[in-house]
């Protein structure tokens, strides 16, 4: 799931909206997430004992102000005392006592002005974006113009002609004219629910669009209504607090504002009272500050990428020795048929609770020009072996190897630095990953990405660079005019290929291959692992390929390997994999896929699901939807043994009937 | 170009809708305040210009609203804003001039500097996420960003100015000097004013940049192209400039036009509160002095000179990002 | 031959595209007539961009049709204008969604989206009925125990077990006809026989029929009783899945099936070379819209476009080469 939406361009006249805050999993209902999410952030606790602090003080503030706010008996200008712990002002007033009573105002402002913002904004925000067309272009153009609009000018016009300055008035005032940029957020949210199809499941439902907006979108959206609410109420106060400074409030009320413009008038900071300036304004930061932090924490909810997990690898089992047995050649250095020796790879990543080995001890060799898959179902980990392996873990692929070697072209590479792995890249091993779309950098075009390779990694000239890139898209059937093109004009079968052809820039000795495939359909899939194949064999370089798809593979594959939860269940030569395999898992997976032109028999598939890997189990992880299952499988670790030149992982391994 | 087309309609839109409050509000607030300031006025000017005000406020209600509404338009297509009464009898349009170059030259560069230089720091904050710096700064600005510009403005004139008496607290230039000159002494003097204001300024702009520019980075970090570029092999600093950094900064271009409301708005509090002669000092001393004309023609200007910078931000984004030019 | 349930003719359906100053139309689904027939499961085949999707949401009420006509129970329903009316034919034709990722609200447990179309569309029940339902769709869809899944969040449950609350969703309906929008296309390869088999059983079973709409040619052998070919907005080719599916008659249905990976065929090289995609349909000209990749394609193709015609036992072909 794609967490950003940089570029994501909306209808209307205005540029690319930025990154929208993503809904993600609602794991505890609405409320429950809310709960959580702020519990465990530290920065959102402060935020909200601060606005505890002031609630406090606003309930309750004729017991916590020593006297009377509006007072004149005291000496004016006194200082720090215990009788008076901010001093008095010019007038005689106790300083401490008017902060003190200052919040209930303050409070009340922010809290309902933002209320009203916040109702208006998902009012328009949710509309517009729910019912769509000229709607939505009208309110759209409403709400941009009022964002832009500088809103303090246009307070301080309205109420230079107003009569009346009183609260009541200033509260609808801000709210008026505060929700835009709730609005917009709430709109680019509900854009983006639209494609949801809980959404559509609804209206096929039956239920009333009023239903759908109030009952299915809203409750959605909860991380995000509040997040708005905060932001409103954050200007509230600051706005407020900056009217009653320039005296537009009302002077004889008792709230922060009101006390700086009483302590400008009559010059506090130089006439040596400078606390009743300064105390009611650290007040307002204050309490600005505490609905910032609470609005930063819940931007880090809602985008699970601003969130950092460290790694606690003490938490980890110890992973074994090595095991040489377990592969298939000779240990010690590696023989001129090896390009790639993976001996013992395991990788973790943290989670909320506690770490998880997404992969465990995988090994295997990779022998010159062979045509490797791996594949497995979600969850086995595939996709982060085979990064792990080309040393591109971190964000969004999170973990961390913790054990293990790869072997390629005379180095560990788990040992290698990045100054030191970046030689080796593109000239010796390449990538090529699931969707161009997303894997080609949208504001260069083909050329420039092509250019940029090259240049880090030789000095070819100019002309040079031009001529082999126009080589390789020829290689892969591209019209070389396409190179000045940016990817987004091109064909997703054309963007497809056009990676393929980046990654065979330095013809490398390894193509690693994530799923390049599954964005295409059918037809075009087969033409390219066909082109795949073609290349593989005219330009001699080793290919691991993964794929959820074991029959795409088929007639590709030199060997295949079955992984499941983060284990090698069997590494086999395919035609034997297909014809005689030796794990209850790939026999299932086989079993899985309906035949075009077979037999026609009864599916039976695999019922049940992969083990949760915080806790995985002791024995077999796949004895849980074993048929073969014995006690014996439950109860010990299965290694991993060698079978006539293959490998597999079970017990039982052999006793499939045919 | 459709897309700059695009945005250039919204320009005039916005400026309209702007004319169009100027115009509505003191028709529909009750009591008609422009008469009471129409007293003030009368035997000092003359008929013509009288008139003119007249319709910018609707006295004359020999005019059905609608052709007061074109009237008016007329009129500030002409640059009339009428006469202000604060500087009797300068025509409105004179005194915004005045006060439009050291606002230009305070808000105009401290917004720049902040946005430049807070897009960097958010650059590097997030590129070396969970490093040093990023876990100082964000929680830091987070907090900045919230401290209202008049009070930090106040906080700098009692530290730098009461209490350490580094520099002045009050003014554009040495009043008692020789006045605004195009000389290299003068200009020293008018930066040595205008530093306390800029640093309030860039103080609390600066944090929002810094945010969602570190924020966009961490996104942008996460996509796919992002560890292409690392499988490819590139130079680190190209990766954190064209990769991340140009696709970071386009949501960045978008914020900055919706959050130069808040940063014109803190600046004018700053003018006010260190009485620099800019637009917004003028525009809170014709709001005292119940000068609707005056007031009006600053709003308007105010307004410009925003939408202005909304204008260039959309101009750049075109520029940096193709996938707007296809915008289909 | 079974009774005849739903009917299309000539259903179409554009949309606008560009902008304001040049609009252009995209031909989704072009003139596509068939029927569904009393527990019968007929599978629509198509490539992205062929319109499948688009049918699903026409049939269930999602878009209006720009041209054509549906019938159900010999009833139109295209410009049904009361709520009643189109409430009971949704009870009676619900959807079953791709991604069980998005498909159920996040934000609730799993009873709630089933007890909503309970509540509309059988409004006699009382609530003890109410939650007996419940049960019993919960049950048949084989999430045991009924009384523990319902209380669940959707976050709790895998993707198969989601798109099995799906299909309790649209059995509560007691419907005659669901339509399956790719219901295994986002779930593991291991899962998706089960869902499969749930659906023949539903069929079975409770005599409920299907529209199983995918883009997996092999799933369509398996489970259906008739294939509707689809490419670029036309139906090319309809009949006996079996038939079709071995024996296809349409240029294009023969690239499709060729396409399929099916490891213990020996790989067909031939058929390999073609590098073409489906065309984007926006303002067509006539003419056969395969034409560009059709090996048989003579001049007719270029200027006239091909309608079905019977090809006999029930075959259908859009060709005018094909026989």
């Amino acid at each position: 799931m794609s967490t950003s939406s940089v570029g994501a361009t909306d209808q209307l006249a205005t540029p690319p909206v930025g990154p929208a805050p993503i809904v993600g999993e609602i794991k505890h209902g609405r409320w429950g997430d809310v709960w959580r999410a702020i519990s465990r952030n530290r920065k959102a606790v402060v935020g909200v004992l601060l606005m505890l602090v002031f609630f406090v003080l606003a309930i309750f503030p004729g017991q916590i102000a020593p006297y009377d706010p509006a007072a004149t008996i005291f000496p004016p200008a006194l200082g720090v005392s215990w009788h008076h712990l901010l001093g008095t002002t010019a007038y005689g007033q106790d300083i401490f006592s008017q902060v003190v009573w200052g919040t209930r105002l303050s409070l009340v402002i922010a809290l309902a002005a933002g209320a009203l913002a916040t109702v208006l904004a998902v009012l328009v925000g949710v509309s517009a974006a729910y019912l769509g067309g000229v709607t939505d272009g009208v309110l759209s153009l409403i709400t941009d113009v009022i964002l832009v609009i500088p809103i303090f000018p246009l307070v301080i016009v309205i109420a230079a002609y107003s009569k009346s300055s009183g609260l009541g008035t200033l509260v609808i005032v801000l709210g008026a004219l505060g929700w835009s940029y709730g609005a917009r957020q709430l709109r680019s949210q509900t854009l983006s629910l639209r494609t949801r199809e809980f959404l559509e499941a609804a209206r096929v439902r039956g239920e009333r669009p009023i239903y759908v907006i109030l009952f299915e979108i809203l409750p959605t959206m909860t991380s995000l209504i509040v997040a708005s609410f905060l932001g409103a109420a954050l200007y509230a106060v600051l706005t407020a607090a900056g009217l009653q400074f320039i005296g537009l409030g009302d002077p004889n009320s008792q709230s922060w504002g009101t006390m700086l413009y009483w302590a400008e008038n009559n010059e506090a900071l130089g006439a040596g009272m400078p606390l009743w300036a300064i105390a009611p304004g650290v007040c307002v930061a204050l309490l600005g500050a505490s609905f910032a932090l609470l609005n930063y924490a819940f931007d880090e909810i809602s985008s699970p990428a601003l969130r950092v997990r460290r790694l606690e690898r003490k938490r980890l089992r110890p992973v074994p020795e090595l095991q040489p047995e377990h592969t298939p050649f000779e240990p010690g250095e590696q023989s001129q048929d090896v390009v790639l020796r993976v001996q013992d790879l395991s990788v973790a990543y943290a989670t909320e609770t506690a770490p998880v080995v997404a992969v465990d001890r995988v090994s295997f060799d990779l022998g010159n020009q062979e045509f490797l898959a791996i594949v497995g179902e979600s969850g086995c980990g595939k996709s982060t072996l085979l990064y792990a392996i080309a040393r591109l873990l971190g964000a969004p692929m999170a973990g961390e190897i913790i054990g293990g070697r790869v072997l390629f072209q005379g180095s560990d590479l788990v040992l290698l630095k990045d100054e030191e792995l970046r030689p080796l890249r593109w000239r010796n091993l390449s990538v090529v990953m699931q969707s161009a779309m997303n894997a080609l950098n949208p504001v260069l075009t083909v050329a420039e990405q092509m250019r940029d390779a090259c240049e880090a990694h030789s000095d070819m000239s100019k002309a040079e660079i031009e001529a082999r890139s126009r080589e390789v898209l020829r290689l892969v059937s591209i019209d070389p005019v396409h190179l000045h093109s940016y990817p987004h004009q091109l064909s997703g079968g054309m963007r497809q290929r056009a990676m393929i052809a980046m990654a065979l820039l330095f013809t490398p000795d390894l193509v690693i291959m994530d799923e390049p495939t599954s964005a295409l359909d059918v037809v075009a899939q087969r033409s390219l692992m066909v082109q795949i194949k073609e290349l593989q064999e005219q330009l001699g370089f080793a290919v691991i390929f993964v794929t959820h798809d074991m029959s795409l593979v088929s007639h590709f594959s030199d060997r295949l390997l079955v992984m499941y939860a983060g284990q090698i269940a069997e590494l086999s030569p395919t035609e034997q994999l297909f014809t005689r395999p030796l794990h209850p898992y790939s026999r299932g997976l086989l079993d899985a896929f309906p035949s075009i032109h077979g037999e026609k028999v009864r599916l039976e598939g695999i019922p049940g699901s992969p083990p949760d890997l915080h806790h995985p189990p002791a024995g077999c992880r796949f004895a849980a939807r074993c048929p073969l299952v014995q006690d014996r499988c439950i109860e010990t670790e299965v290694p991993l043994v060698a079978v006539n030149g293959s490998l597999v992982r079970c017990l039982r391994h052999g006793e499939l009937a045919k | 170009m459709r897309f700059v087309l695009r945005r250039l309609g919204f320009f005039v839109i916005t400026l309209w809708a702007a004319v169009t409050v100027n115009f509505l509000i003191p028709r529909l607030m009750p009591g008609n305040p422009a008469v009471a300031m129409m007293a003030r006025y009368r035997g000092h000017i003359n008929p013509s210009a009288l008139h003119a005000l007249e319709i910018a406020f609707g006295i004359n209600t020999h005019q059905s609203l609608i052709s007061a509404y074109f009237a008016y338009l007329g009129n500030l297509a002409r640059g009339n804003f009428g006469l202000s009464l604060t500087f009797f009898p300068d025509p409105v349009m004179q005194d915004v001039l005045k006060a439009l170059p050291w606002t230009l030259a305070l808000v105009g560069t401290t917004t720049i500097l902040a946005f430049a230089l807070g897009t960097l720091i958010g650059l590097i904050s997030g590129w070396k996420r969970g490093g040093k710096l990023d876990g100082v700064l964000p929680p830091l600005f987070v907090i900045t960003s919230a401290f209202p510009y008049f009070w930090l403005a106040l906080l700098t004139i009692w530290l730098f100015s009461i209490k350490l008496g580094w520099l002045p607290q009050s003014g554009g230039y040495d009043v008692a000097g020789n006045g605004p000159s195009w000389t290299w002494s003068f200009a020293g003097e008018a930066v040595k004013y205008a530093t306390l204001p800029a640093l309030t300024i860039i103080i609390t702009a600066i944090g929002g940049w810094i945010l969602t520019m570190r924020n966009n980075m961490i996104s942008v970090l996460t996509e796919d192209y992002v560890r292409m570029a690392r499988a490819k092999g590139l130079p680190s600093w190209r990766i954190m400039w064209t990769y991340a950094g140009r696709n970071a900064i386009l949501p960045n271009l978008t914020g900055f036009a919706m959050s130069l409301g808040f940063v014109v708005s803190g600046a004018i509090l700053v003018e006010y509160v260190f009485n620099y002669p800019g637009v917004g000092w003028m525009f809170l001393q014709s709001v005292e002095n119940q000068d609707y004309a005056l007031m009006q023609g600053l709003f308007l200007m105010i307004v410009l000179a925003v939408l202005t910078c909304i204008l260039a931000a959309d101009v750049a984004t075109a520029l940096l990002d193709p996938r707007t030019r296809d915008l289909r | 031959m079974t009774e005849e349930l739903l009917r299309t003719e000539g259903l179409t359906r554009y949309f606008r595209v560009g902008k304001l100053t040049r609009k252009r139309t995209l031909h989704a689904v072009d003139d596509v007539g068939f029927s569904i027939g009393r527990g019968e499961i007929v599978a629509l085949v198509g490539e992205s961009g062929s319109g499948k999707s688009t049918i699903a949401r026409l049939l269930a009420l999602l878009y209006r049709p720009t041209r054509g006509e549906i019938w159900f129970e010999g009833k139109p329903i295209t410009r049904l204008k009361s709520r009643n009316a189109k409430l009971a034919y949704s009870g009676n034709v619900p959807m079953v969604f791709q991604d069980p990722y998005s498909s159920i609200n996040p934000a609730y447990r799993v009873s709630h989206g089933i007890l909503r179309g309970i509540k509309l569309h059988r409004p006699e029940l009382s609530r003890r009925q109410q939650y007996a339902e419940l049960d019993r769709v919960l049950d048949t869809v084989g999430l045991v125990p009924a009384r523990d899944t319902r209380r669940r969040f959707p976050y709790e449950l895998s993707g198969g077990q989601r798109q099995r609350v799906g299909f309790a969703q649209a059995l509560a309906f007691r419907p005659k006809l669901i339509i399956a929008d790719e219901p295994v296309s986002m779930l593991d390869v291991s899962i998706r026989a089960g869902v499969l088999n749930l659906m023949a059983e539903l069929r079975a079973q409770e005599g409920v029929s299907f529209l199983y709409i995918t883009h997996d040619v092999a799933s369509a052998r398996y489970l259906a009783d008739r294939v509707l070919v689809m490419y670029a907005g036309h139906l090319v080719e309809q009949g006996p899945a079996e038939d079709v599916l071995q024996q296809p008659k349409h240029p294009y249905t023969q690239l499709l099936v060729s396409a399929v990976p099916d490891p213990r065929a020996e790989l067909r090289l031939a058929d390999a070379r073609d590098v073409g995609e489906p065309p984007k349909v926006i303002d067509p000209k006539p003419g056969c819209r395969f034409r560009q990749r059709c090996p048989l394609a003579i001049a007719r193709c270029e200027t006239e476009t091909p309608q079905l015609r019977e090809l006999g036992d029930g075959r259908r072909v859009a060709c005018h080469v094909a026989e």
